[in-house]
């Protein structure tokens, strides 16, 4: 079942001439994890801002296309910098984390049950009584995600989630991220952690200059043209710097079989 | 902030009723005559300050107004405004001391303002302590880039536009940002937040806020007539 749908949508911010999204249409289902890669400003995080409906309806600027969204649950956006996506209104991270659901006028039982569900899922019992503007920004970053996975947003949007986090948070983090696929949610993610997408995302969308280059499987991270403009994971690019045939492999595991079949 | 989770002494009393302290004070200072009037506001909203460990801020952010008045007007007059305008400034500097943002948040909430317009209301008081921690690690930077802040006016006046316009300019980019995340949260208008824990609001604080407001009118009317 498609839960967002982007049909030949292009996207201006305000004042610019130079449109950030050109023609992009892109459905993700429900269950679905789907991952943006590209260069720094390809258009990844303004292709999120308007799936979340908050560009042009906050960001302001001009939009093209249509974006429907099923309105099933929420639609939740977690952005890259977690110290300016506190509420300023909590005193400590459990409130940070109920701040999303208790502004959905959810009852304040079903407020608890999630909030504490989510800082399970997270992995953050310990922080619960911290103030949020001491925690590190991995901390933060976490309690952020928990905060909007309180909300049960039936599309995720997450804008380099695992920026502020150790390998072990990261992985995780990616754990977490199908897990929540699993349980039906639809995940749009943006990230230039190109090694994890291979065990996360279903499928891959390449952006450049706000154009859709390609679109497929996570086996995309293997291809030529993804490895030449450095968006490869790290074995497809060993694989190419060997000068052994394409497709790469975009995995260890892919390598080793790859290998032992030659 | 623990102690603001659990408050003790006066901040312990109902955020609307903190607020009405804040208000009447420097409303009582202006009606009634100076400077009887004006020392006496003055003393209850430095009073105020000490018992929230905010006193030096308070003398420090009235002391420039004194000298401003000093300058413009003769002593009396500068005593007559002095005090009032320290009573302002003692009393702002105090309850953003004594009221932290979520607790008013959460008052406003559970007195059916809207969460978002409770939100604005209680953003201008925490404005302040975050401008000015935000000022202290742009100065912090500075300094590691060798901007020194001693040494005459026009290096003094360099180091401050050194500070100010980071400071302006990231409280604008992060406004933005902010602006955002906030919407991601459903801090929407017209949304209906639960109150996650509203402070208690007792008759005696009810009757201490209609008082302190007809006090005021009573003043006024007493000046006027």
């Amino acid at each position: 079942m498609t839960r967002l749908a982007l049909e030949r949508v292009t996207f201006r911010y305000p004042a610019t001439e130079a449109p950030a999204l050109v023609d992009v249409s892109l459905e993700v289902a429900a269950g679905e994890v789907v991952a943006i890669v590209g260069s720094i400003g390809a258009g990844a995080s303004t292709l999120l801002l308007v799936a979340g409906d908050l560009a042009p309806r906050v960001v302001g600027g001009h939009l093209e296309g249509s974006v429907a969204f099923d309105g099933e649950g929420v639609r939740g956006t977690v952005l890259p910098t977690p110290w300016t996506q506190l509420s300023g209104m909590a005193f400590a991270v459990w409130d940070e984390v109920a701040f999303g659901p208790a502004n959905l006028g959810l009852a304040r039982d079903e407020i608890t049950r999630r909030v504490d569900r989510a800082i399970a899922r997270l992995g953050i019992e310990g922080l619960v009584s911290r103030e949020p503007t001491t925690l590190s920004g991995g901390e933060l970053q976490r309690v952020i995600i928990a905060g909007i996975l309180a909300m049960q947003p039936g599309l995720l949007l997450l804008d380099e989630p695992t920026a502020e986090l150790d390998p072990i948070g990261a992985r995780s983090l990616w754990e977490l991220v199908r897990a929540l696929a699993r349980e039906g949610t639809a995940i749009l993610v943006a990230s230039s952690d190109l090694d994890a997408l291979p065990a996360v995302a279903d499928r891959v969308v390449w952006l450049d200059r706000g154009r859709l280059q390609a679109i497929g499987s996570a086996a995309l991270l293997g291809s030529e043209a993804l490895v030449a403009a450095s968006l490869g994971t790290t074995v497809a690019s060993v694989w190419h710097g060997a000068r052994l045939p394409s497709p790469y492999p975009v995995s260890v595991a892919q390598a080793l079989q790859r290998w032992e079949r030659r | 902030m623990g102690a603001a989770r659990h408050p003790r002494g006066l901040t312990r009393l109902h955020p609307f009723t903190l607020l009405s302290i804040a208000g009447a004070l420097p409303a009582l200072a202006w009606i009634v005559p100076s400077p009887s009037g004006g020392l006496s506001t003055a003393a209850v909203a430095l009073g105020l300050a000490i018992s929230a460990r905010a006193f030096r801020t308070a003398i420090f952010t009235a002391a420039p107004f004194w000298l401003f008045l000093l300058l413009l007007h003769d002593v009396p007059t500068t005593i007559a405004i002095g005090f009032r305008i320290t009573t302002m400034v003692a009393s702002f500097v105090w309850v953003v001391a004594a009221l932290p943002p979520p607790r008013l948040v959460e008052a406003m909430v559970a007195a059916g303002w809207s969460a978002s317009a409770a939100y604005v209301f209680a953003a201008t008081l925490s404005a302040v302590p975050v401008l000015r921690a935000r000022a202290g690690r742009i100065a912090d930077a500075q300094r590691c880039r060798g901007l020194s802040p001693r040494g005459g006016p026009v290096q003094r006046l360099r180091a401050l536009r050194a500070l100010a316009v980071p400071l302006i300019l990231s409280a604008l980019h992060e406004v933005d940002e902010r602006a955002l995340a906030l919407e991601t949260r459903r801090l929407v208008p017209g949304a209906r937040r639960t109150p996650l824990s509203p402070p208690s609001d007792h008759a005696v604080e009810r009757v201490m806020r209609w008082a302190l407001a007809a006090a005021c009118v009573a003043a006024l009317a007493w000046r006027l007539r």
